[in-house]
């Protein structure tokens, strides 16, 4: 199979008053799999239509494999595409749509309905080759929209939010799936989403974009772990605000007096803790007893995990995740106490 | 659904009703129309009267040729100016669509004299000038349909998507949005024919004789022709109305169906 590496270099676009992408730098290896992700309006979308050739660059070039393709029209540039809605071609059957690709590219006949007919059956759907768009359900138009897109052994595969119009339990699986066969076909792969949890899901790296730029580009532990802006941070995971205070080398984050790293801060007061949920710890403190430092307001069971929601004395809301076995007593209105385990959070200025 | 169901009951009568309403005169009109008086029977000779008349030919042909002539204008103009708005002039929308109501706003009289001082003068010496204005009359239509049928279409995903997958303009064009958008187009066009056909006010305004015009005149002279021919103009009517029908497939719509 065909793949290539793909390059931004510099890519700018301006909407009137807007700067939609601001001299944006990419780096997609061969095989792999690069997730946008950024809030809507971060220019995820953008990039990828410049890309695809769908829009045009105010300055900066795309390359595939080396090669400029930064004033190519679409159709010239081998490149797989699927849209957030459903752009199966009404007129033509599932199998048509499938090798659509193929005869703009004049193959045979013989070759198109073979190839088509392998592609619907690597998605799942050996049997409704025949069927038009309108007798598929969301989920199967966009497996065979997916089908379309890899059919031509495209160099780059282009997702712009696939999953976003179909309902959970579908989307789980088509995410699954997705990533499945990227890695079967070994198809260098842009996927654009709003959804931080697909992206880390599915990607080798992520790239958090934020005002047209990439915020942080990195494996998706690494980004949860160890985001490298306030931005990244707050986007990536759920992360508790919690006051703080410096003091030395320390930091002190509710009665625990803690390491922290890395820091954005310069200034010693006014500080604020981004603290994961899983790093709180929990006890029940009596109810007549000074030992409580927050009520808690509901716990959510979501299996092996619990997901307590507390309120500091200081009227801050904070959600810790612990283990739903360790956490069998505490109810809404329980007292309790909160500490930070010493590792896996950060300092910022408020 | 039991139509004699006691629930369904009310709305049978009302059906029943309507159909009376509608059918009662019709087929008075029908056994008006085949009447021979002389001869006290029934038969086909008012029929035959019109068909065999001088210039019923004549002026079928006039109209019928006006009507594919305004609906060709229409579909010249429309067409790509409601695909364009779809595709990506959405922002204008509003104005063409302000456009598109005038001829229903305008009165007709207002409108022929506005033809016949503003049109150039070639297109004033025959027929053709009602073309132009049977085009104009049917506009707010032709334009609704167009634009009621393409909205259902994610047209701009679709024209993407036949690009990115190595369709030029051209192709794109001949092998997806015509494909797609042809029924839609037809119902316009059948919309434009039908009301072409049927025009009257600003023809015998203009002092122009079309098959219209020429039913009023000899409805005149013939009060058991004039009935038939109306008949016949029905009838016309009707096979144009099941013409769209054959023509048109279901519209392929993108409504999710139960995920299975």
């Amino acid at each position: 199979m065909t793949s290539t590496t793909l390059s931004l270099r510099g890519v700018s676009r301006r909407f009137k008053d807007t700067l939609a992408l601001d001299a944006l730098d990419l780096d997609v290896e061969q095989g792999e799999l690069v997730a946008l992700l950024g809030p809507s309006g971060c220019g995820k979308t953008t990039a990828l239509r410049i890309v695809a050739g769908l829009d045009n660059p105010d300055a900066g070039q795309v390359l595939v494999g080396g090669k400029s393709v930064t004033h190519l029209a679409p159709n010239k540039r081998n490149m797989g595409m699927v849209f957030q809605s459903y752009s199966l071609f009404p007129n033509l059957t599932a199998a048509e749509n499938v090798a659509f690709g193929l005869t703009m590219r004049n193959e045979t006949k013989n070759f198109r309905l073979s190839r088509a007919q392998e592609l619907l059956e690597m998605v799942g759907l050996p049997k409704h080759a025949k069927r038009f768009p309108h007798q598929l359900s969301g989920g199967q138009q966009q497996r065979v929209a997916l089908a379309r897109a890899l059919a031509f052994e495209p160099d780059v595969l282009l997702l712009d939010e696939p999953l976003s119009a179909l309902d959970a339990q579908v989307r789980a699986n088509l995410r699954d799936e997705i990533r499945a066969l990227q890695i079967k076909t070994g198809t260098t792969t842009i996927f654009v989403t709003h959804d931080q949890e697909e992206a880390m899901a599915m990607s080798d790296r992520v790239a958090v974009m934020n005002a047209g730029k990439i915020a942080q580009i990195a494996r998706p532990d690494e980004l949860y772990h160890n985001p490298a802006s306030e931005f990244v941070a707050g986007f990536v995971g759920q992360m508790n605000r919690i006051p703080a205070a410096i003091d030395g080398d320390r930091a002190r984050v509710l009665d625990s007096s803690v390491t922290f790293r890395p820091s954005w801060t310069q200034q010693p007061e006014d500080l604020v803790a981004l603290v994961r949920p899983e790093a709180l710890r929990l006890e029940l403190a009596a109810a007549d007893s000074d030992a409580g430092n927050a009520t808690v307001v509901a716990r959510a069971f979501l299996g092996p995990m619990s997901k307590v929601s507390m309120v500091l004395r200081d009227g801050t809301e904070v959600a810790a995740v612990i283990a739903s076995a360790d956490s069998t007593e505490i109810v809404s209105g329980s007292s309790v106490r909160v500490t930070v385990k010493d590792d896996q959070y950060l300092v910022v200025a408020a | 659904m039991k139509l004699l169901s006691p629930r369904q009951l009310p709305l049978t009568i009302g059906l029943f009703l309507a159909s009376l309403f509608v059918l009662f005169p019709i087929v008075s009109a029908t056994e008006f129309s085949l009447r021979e008086p002389a001869k006290n029977t029934h038969g086909f000779d008012n029929y035959i009267w019109f068909f065999t008349a001088e210039d019923f030919g004549k002026y079928l042909g006039i109209s019928l040729g006006l009507s594919v002539f305004s609906a060709a204008i229409l579909l010249v103009i429309l067409v790509p100016t409601v695909i364009w708005l779809n595709l990506g002039g959405g922002r204008y929308r509003g104005l063409v669509e302000f456009v598109s109501l005038l001829p229903l706003v305008i009165p007709v009289v207002a409108l022929a004299i506005g033809a016949q001082t503003a049109l150039p003068g070639f297109a004033q010496t025959n027929e053709s000038i009602l073309g132009f204005m049977f085009a104009v009359l049917a506009m707010p239509y032709a334009y609704r349909t167009l634009d009621t049928g393409l909205r259902a279409i994610p047209l701009r995903t679709i024209v993407e998507a036949a690009r990115g997958l190595g369709a030029s303009w051209l192709r794109t064009i001949l092998s997806v949005v015509i494909p797609v958008v042809r029924s839609t187009v037809a119902s316009a066009l059948f919309m434009t024919l039908a009301l072409s056909l049927g025009e009257f006010t600003l023809t015998s305004l203009l002092h122009w004789d079309t098959f219209t015009t020429w039913v009023t005149t000899m409805s005149q002279s013939n009060i058991l022709g004039a009935i038939a021919l109306s008949m016949f103009s029905l009838i016309g009517v009707f096979v144009l109305l099941l013409l769209i029908s054959v023509f048109i497939r279901p519209t392929k719509s993108n409504v999710v169906a139960e995920e299975n």
